[in-house]
């Protein structure tokens, strides 16, 4: 038997919460530090090396040992840093990547909330995950943080602009910001053939958005030691390097879900389907980085305002005359 | 020979230009030097290397002026009596004399007039120490060694990481400190960087944190012991060094090594440039954020260390070389079917390298037009090397000074007009080639015969010498001043990376950070070499 007040609208919604958030933290761990291990694995074979190999099979558990050794490093707080927004930092980096987590379907109603303003909730909480690097950097008291906390907003703005212009192609055809709309709306072909350009600007847009290489800027280790991470240490270190490689996770899983038609597949369950598609997306996002120098800091933001912004305009544009005069209203 | 016209009082002796490595020695005024080295500038010559003699009543400033085409090399002496000595600063003439006059205001105690910023460049700003008179005795333990501590100890202005630099009023800009522990200092070696948001307004390089003072322990311990002190100068391009300290004693003493020796040492010192080639490409690539290059770089260079390994036991701090010939014969057979193995591959590699790295596009932005150094201002600093020749000055030691059997062999000088971080990339890669046409030309026919000579002097008639052989960096010289005894007088080591360093703060002005970072890294800076 249930008891009754369990059944009161505002308790079960609260435990539904709890459950789905203990839910997606954890798979975002775990997910995370897969990624992790599959990030030095694949490094490993386009360096010509093995990568980890001692710890379990393949190395799998090295990942594990590692942030079991990050729990066990010693906190450093900078002495003249702002204490309070410092430590703020690390969990307002992070939080906003797990909420995003409730608009990805991952099924076919295996989604925890299909809100209808979709995938704007995304972009509004990523945005908010990336003012937080500002904040760490800026409270760390160190210039090389706050220079790559300054860069980290540079690049916000200018990525954010054509990420959202490139996913408005997707909107218009299906005149839906629901995720679950938009999935449907792919079940004969997917939006990567029918938006190309929109998806080639999204995924430029997407390794700015999530700060991987070649537009590594804010962290740029070659020149700025370890950008806004510099005074990091132990587990606030490591929420910062989960909250990277959740981030690719989530735009990958956002690119499945808005181009690649999604958790819809032949033979397998969705849920596979949208493992599979998302991942194969990581695994590029990890071969471009693995690949290509870095950008200089003007030229990744002229690169957006020059280029990537004026396409997907005209990625828009077409689309909306396309859809005006050959989609019924 | 030498064309300009001395001034007045100025004594001049011809020398012997294959025995002491110059052609013409001048003794000039004090008064007189400063007109000297205007008319030496507009006549073609460039300030090589400049150094300081410490007699027990006077001072003697040696200035070694070289040109471009040719290896007519020029000495010229200042006579400066002992107390408060000061001489006269020529660095608005040739800036290259800045921070050699700096050095040598450190090590010796010389002040010089006119200069913009005369302070230590390489020990930390104490009064006390001018580690390289003859009064320093200098042993590793005992008084000198107890007080270069405590004076190190003492001396709180050196180390002023702590004390803001930046003047109060001064909102808009401030000053970044990278290093001396710095990912891409590649050692330790610090750059004071003014900056304005993302914008370099002026660089500062300050060097010494590494120093060894290689020089005093020339002064200390016979010819013979200084050998592996050269294989520690540069450790990424050892053989060369070897080379110079070989090639000036044997001249100086008037014996030839062997064929068989002398093909050796040019094997390997080539093998020795294109690892030094690799690793810089490497860590060149790594400064611009791209990882992957490394291991393959690395790879290639392994390949080449187990060919330097199987020759000399070593692979990198190389003391392979002797006066006379070669520490020991190589295993002929082995090394052949090594070499053979690798230059086909080697080959192939600097195409998928000039296609992977040279065509692309991020690669050419960061480094096309970026750090432009122009022929006057290298040649005003006294720049060599692969970073002279990119900026359109064909000079090569292997050319104008031939020496051991480079003129026998057959090669180019790549050389490139643009001055960018672009044409230094393209001038090394070319060189990479180079060096491999001139391997393949010897390592199937090494001369049989002896490998070292059986008797060797042990002392270097009175006099002085200066030589210098191309390293993978640039033109690394060797001014000896001997009295006959069995240990060198002076011996100043003017290594390429600090010439082409000192033009460092010329470029690194109105530019991104990360272009200091690549401009840096395109001059293929050893900082164990700048620091000696």
């Amino acid at each position: 038997m249930i008891p009754v007040f369990l059944k009161t609208p505002w308790v079960s919604e609260a435990l539904k919460a709890g459950f789905w958030g203990c839910f997606a933290t954890g798979f975002v761990s775990a997910n995370a530090l897969f990624l992790v291990w599959l990030e030095r694995k694949v490094s490993a074979r386009i360096q010509r090396r093995r990568g980890p190999i001692i710890a379990g099979p393949e190395g799998i558990f090295q990942t594990v040992l590692d942030s079991v050794k990050l729990f066990t490093k010693e906190l450093v707080l900078p002495r003249h840093g702002k204490t309070f927004l410092y430590l703020l930092a690390p969990l307002l980096v992070f939080a906003p990547i797990i909420v995003s987590f409730i608009v990805i379907p991952a099924g076919k109603n295996l989604i925890i909330r299909d809100l209808n303003i979709g995938f704007l909730l995304i972009f509004a909480m990523s945005s908010v995950s990336f003012f937080s690097l500002f904040l760490g950097g800026w409270s760390s008291h160190n210039k090389y943080s706050a220079l790559g906390g300054i860069r980290s907003v540079a690049q916000n703005i200018a990525y954010e602009i054509p990420l959202l212009l490139s996913v408005m192609g997707v909107v218009l055809l299906t005149g839906s910001l629901r995720m679950t709309e938009i999935v449907s709306a792919q079940s004969r072909i997917w939006f990567v053939l029918v938006q190309p350009l929109a998806f080639g600007i999204f995924f430029c847009a997407m390794l700015g958005e999530t700060n991987r290489a070649p537009f590594d800027l804010p962290e740029a280790e070659s020149e700025l030691v370890a950008g806004y991470l510099t005074e990091y240490s132990g587990m606030r270190f490591a929420l910062f390097f989960l909250a990277e490689y959740t981030h690719v996770f989530l735009g990958s899983a956002l690119a499945s879900t808005l181009f690649l038609g999604g958790w819809q597949g032949p033979l397998l369950p969705g849920p596979a389907w949208f493992l599979i598609k998302t991942y194969s997306v990581v695994l590029v996002v990890m071969w471009v980085r693995w690949t290509f120098p870095r950008l200089r800091s003007d030229q990744l933001i002229l690169f957006s305002w020059k280029v990537l912004i004026p396409l997907a305009l005209l990625n828009l544009l077409v689309t909306a005359l396309g859809a005006t005069l050959f989609l019924q209203p | 020979m030498l064309s300009v016209t001395l001034p007045p009082d100025t004594l001049r002796a011809d020398k012997d230009a294959a025995r002491h490595g110059y052609a013409c020695e001048a003794v000039t005024r004090r008064d007189g030097l400063r007109e000297l080295c205007a008319r030496l500038k507009d006549q073609g010559y460039f300030l090589e290397c400049l150094t300081a003699l410490d007699f027990s009543d006077a001072f003697e400033l040696v200035y070694v002026f070289s040109r471009t085409e040719s290896a007519s090399r020029f000495l010229t002496k200042v006579v400066l009596p002992k107390p408060d000595a000061s001489g006269p600063g020529v660095g608005d003439i040739f800036p290259a004399a800045r921070w050699y006059e700096r050095e040598v205001y450190d090590f010796f105690g010389i002040r010089f007039d006119p200069h913009p910023n005369l302070k230590r460049l390489i020990l930390p700003e104490t009064p006390r120490i001018h580690p390289l008179l003859k009064s320093f005795k200098g042993s590793a333990v005992g008084a000198d060694a107890e007080e270069v501590l405590s004076a190190i100890h003492e001396d709180r202005a050196a180390f002023d990481l702590l004390n803001p630099r930046t003047p109060k009023n001064d909102a808009d800009s401030y000053e970044l400190n990278l290093g001396p522990q710095h990912p891409a200092t590649h050692g330790v070696m610090r750059i004071i960087a003014r900056i304005t948001g993302e914008r370099v307004l002026s660089t500062e390089c300050t060097i010494g944190y590494g120093h060894r003072n290689h020089e005093k322990m020339a002064e200390i311990q016979d010819y013979r012991a200084f050998w592996p002190n050269l294989g520690r100068l540069d450790y990424v391009g050892a053989m060369a060094y070897n080379f110079t300290y070989a090639e000036l004693i044997e001249r100086a003493m008037g014996i030839e090594a062997p064929a068989r020796a002398q093909t050796i040492r040019v094997l390997l010192t080539e093998l020795n440039r294109i690892a030094s080639h690799l690793l810089w490409l490497a860590t060149f690539l790594l400064d611009l954020g791209a990882f992957t290059p490394y291991f393959y770089c690395f790879d290639d260079r392994e390949k080449i260390l187990d060919i330097t390994e199987l020759c000399t036991g070593e692979r990198l701090t190389y003391n392979f070389f002797r006066f006379g010939g070669v520490a020991h014969d190589i295993p002929e057979k082995r090394i052949q079917n090594m070499i053979s193995d690798f230059i086909p591959a080697f080959r192939q590699k600097l195409k998928d390298y000039r296609t992977l790295i040279g065509k692309n596009i991020i690669f050419r932005k960061r480094t096309q037009g970026i750090g432009v150094l122009s022929k006057e201002t290298a040649l005003a600093y006294g720049v060599t090397g692969p970073s002279l020749r990119a900026s359109g000055v064909c000079r090569d030691d292997r050319r104008v000074t031939p020496y051991s059997i480079y003129p026998r062999l057959d090669f180019e000088i790549p050389v490139r007009s643009e001055g960018d971080s672009y044409a230094r990339y393209l001038v090394r890669m070319d060189e990479m080639a180079q060096s491999l046409r001139i391997v393949e030309q010897i390592y199937r026919n090494l001369p049989p015969g002896e490998i070292l000579l059986p008797k060797v002097p042990k002392t270097v008639p009175r006099g002085e010498y200066y030589f210098s052989t191309e390293s993978a960096r640039g033109s690394f010289g060797i001014y000896l001043a001997s009295d006959g005894s069995p240990t060198p007088y002076r011996l100043k080591l003017r290594t390429p990376s600090f010439s082409n360093i000192s033009a460092f703060s010329e470029l690194g002005r109105e530019c991104f950070i990360a272009d200091l970072i690549s401009i840096f890294g395109s001059f293929d800076a050893i900082v164990s070499e700048i620091d000696r």
